[in-house]
């Protein structure tokens, strides 16, 4: 099992100051998954009662020289804590940035290891980070779980190719900070946000409690996948209203999420996406939030990246 | 379904103004306030059982639209936290959003919903109770003669009050003509004393008002409630709180909260118009003394 690689200045850009900070808020542990062609940060994959992450990476988007080769279809996971992770990429781009003064090759390499730490007779894995100065090399180990095996990997496979279902209507939201701000100061009041999507490409998030109902409502979103236009007699309706009348003509789709993982969820805006589409999976199964990523300076998808949310619903409601 | 016109719809763009006015009145976390409505404005009345009562004034003027309908003053009980909870998810940094608030909904609720944008609403429903029968009298008369005050810039009131945590138990307020002056002096895990000398201190102490040396106290936990809360924009705006004892020694605190709508902070030009004196949130709070007060 082998596995070492050269970050690009891109990839570290790309982990140290958007996906690492963005991932960190989604769970201390995730998995690292590596096979030939992607690279994976996947949180609670394996836990259905959690926020589900997936972050995938061509390995072009992060690496250069890439050689990765195991026993199992070279395919190599391990769970890593991502503070570590993210503290061991950002001292090896400081250490870059001080040491590193014209063409000097700071290069910023990342391999798999076994060590045998110190006070120990068993050697760990490590994931180590190995920075060149002109005159220096400073070594990072950041301690990672025993390698996955090939039957554990599988189910993560498994988990994965399950979690790549899309939503039959998706409806694109714009403003994240707006609807972040939204969220964070909802969840004071109370603890289970419905959510409610319609083809007409509106998105609802209400609490209620016996006390107080408070909710959003964002309309003429863009929708992708299953449309349909609204009533013009319902076009002046209450929002509550409208998104009760719409799921009863199955127009719409509605689900109860925890607000906190909902909040949680919009933490991802720190990976700097340009929108997300949010949609509700076949039979309720889950909320789904598809974040997307433009090639810097056009509007087209970067399809090198991609990272998706997966909330986990606790009614299956209306669907 | 009924179709009677309501009892109230007004429009207010300063959310984060009526936040701040109703924040400086909660000092624990289930608090249930009442509301009352008239043709001036709305006010919202919280007590402690007997001991304080805080009252946040928000005239009409405060409000871009009132379109007061009812007969009588139509009263109802909410829960303080929920109802800043809520105004509090209206309220966008950076942007003043406009929000129209209605009361009864039809099933009695205080209805609100933004009306800032088309394509984005927020909408909120609160039920109201019927408000406990008549509350505890907190009518506050003057002690007779020269009224019993002071004004004192609200940041050095608040830094006063906190300092007085140390001893804690109960504060007592001094007022004396001699040599004009006011004290608070708390005794119990050691004493503090906290004076405001008027010929010192007058950008401190602003305003004082006292013929007579009168003494009062008050327990802690209830004179750190005027302040705990205090909005910030109170203290960036450099504001006086004043101070009024009344006969029994009932405490009057007075603060003034600004609900102007935000304005950036290169659009003076406009912010002359929206910066109306009349924008100002009133709140007092009445504190009655401690049995032992010496008057």
């Amino acid at each position: 099992m082998k596995f070492k690689a050269f970050l690009t200045e891109n990839g570290v850009n790309l982990l140290e100051k958007r996906f690492l900070p963005a991932l960190d808020k989604m769970g201390k542990i995730c998995h690292l998954y590596l096979t030939r062609d992607h690279t994976m940060f996947l949180h609670n994959l394996l836990n259905g009662d959690e926020v589900q992450s997936i972050a995938q990476f061509q390995k072009e988007a992060l690496f250069d020289d890439y050689r990765i080769s195991s026993q199992n279809e070279d395919r190599i996971a391990f769970t890593v804590d991502i503070s570590l992770l993210h503290r061991a990429v950002r001292s090896s781009v400081s250490i870059c940035t001080e040491f590193g003064s014209g063409h000097t090759q700071n290069r910023l390499q990342i391999k798999l290891v076994k060590k045998l730490p110190p006070n120990s007779t068993q050697p760990m894995p490590f994931l180590t980070f190995e920075t060149k100065g002109y005159k220096s090399a400073v070594i990072q180990d950041v301690p990672i779980s025993k390698p996955l095996s090939r039957s554990q990997v599988l189910e993560l496979q498994n988990a994965l190719d399950m979690a790549q279902d899309l939503p039959q209507t998706l409806v694109q939201v714009h403003d994240l900070n707006r609807l972040q701000n939204f969220v964070d100061r909802m969840k004071h009041v109370g603890d289970l946000l419905n959510v409610s999507i319609s083809k007409y490409g509106d998105l609802y998030v209400q609490i209620s409690t016996t006390l107080i109902s408070l909710g959003a409502e964002f309309r003429k979103l863009l929708v992708v996948g299953q449309q349909a236009d609204e009533p013009a007699e319902d076009r002046n309706l209450s929002a509550q209203t409208r998104s009760t009348k719409a799921i009863l003509q199955g127009n719409a789709h509605s689900v109860q999420v925890n607000v906190r993982h909902f909040a949680k969820s919009l933490q991802c805006h720190l990976a700097k996406p340009d929108c997300a589409f949010y949609g509700i999976a076949p039979q309720g199964a889950c909320l789904t939030v598809i974040f997307q990523f433009f090639i810097p300076g056009s509007r087209q998808t970067d399809k090198s990246i991609s990272l998706h949310c997966r909330l986990p619903v606790l009614d299956p409601g209306s669907s | 379904m009924e179709h009677e016109a309501p009892d109230l719809v007004c429009q207010l763009d300063s959310v984060q103004g009526m936040v701040d006015a109703l924040t400086a009145v909660r000092w624990k976390r289930y608090q249930d306030a009442v509301l009352e409505l008239s043709e001036h404005g709305v006010v919202l009345i919280v007590e402690e059982t007997c001991c304080l009562q805080a009252k946040v004034y928000l005239q009409r003027e405060l409000f871009i639209k009132y379109e007061y309908r009812a007969q009588g003053r139509p009263r109802f009980g909410v829960s303080l936290g929920l109802l800043v909870d809520c105004l509090n998810t209206f309220s966008v940094p950076g942007h003043s959003s406009v929000i129209e608030i209605q009361y009864p909904g039809p099933d009695m609720q205080l209805l609100l919903k933004s009306i800032d944008s088309l394509d984005a609403c927020i909408y909120a429903e609160i039920r109201t109770r019927i408000p406990d029968t008549i509350s505890w009298d907190y009518s506050f008369e003057s002690a007779g003669g020269t009224p019993l005050s002071f004004t004192v810039k609200a940041a050095a009131l608040k830094e006063a009050i906190d300092d007085l945590e140390w001893p804690g138990s109960s504060i007592q307020i001094t007022l004396q003509p001699a040599l004009p002056s006011v004290s608070f002096k708390g005794e119990g895990h050691g004493d503090l004393q906290v004076d405001f000398m008027y010929y010192a201190n007058t950008d401190l102490l602003i305003a004082f008002s006292c013929d007579r040396e009168v003494s009062y106290r008050y327990k802690y936990k209830f004179l750190r409630a005027t302040t705990s809360n205090m909005p910030s924009s109170v203290i960036r705006d450099n504001r006086g709180s004043k101070l009024t004892i009344g006969r029994g020694g009932m405490l009057k605190v007075q603060h003034l909260v600004s609900v102007a709508r935000l304005s950036a902070p290169h659009t003076h030009i406009d912010s002359a118009g929206y910066q109306h004196p009349s924008r100002i949130a009133y709140i007092e709070f009445f504190v009655k003394p401690e049995k032992d007060g010496n008057d």
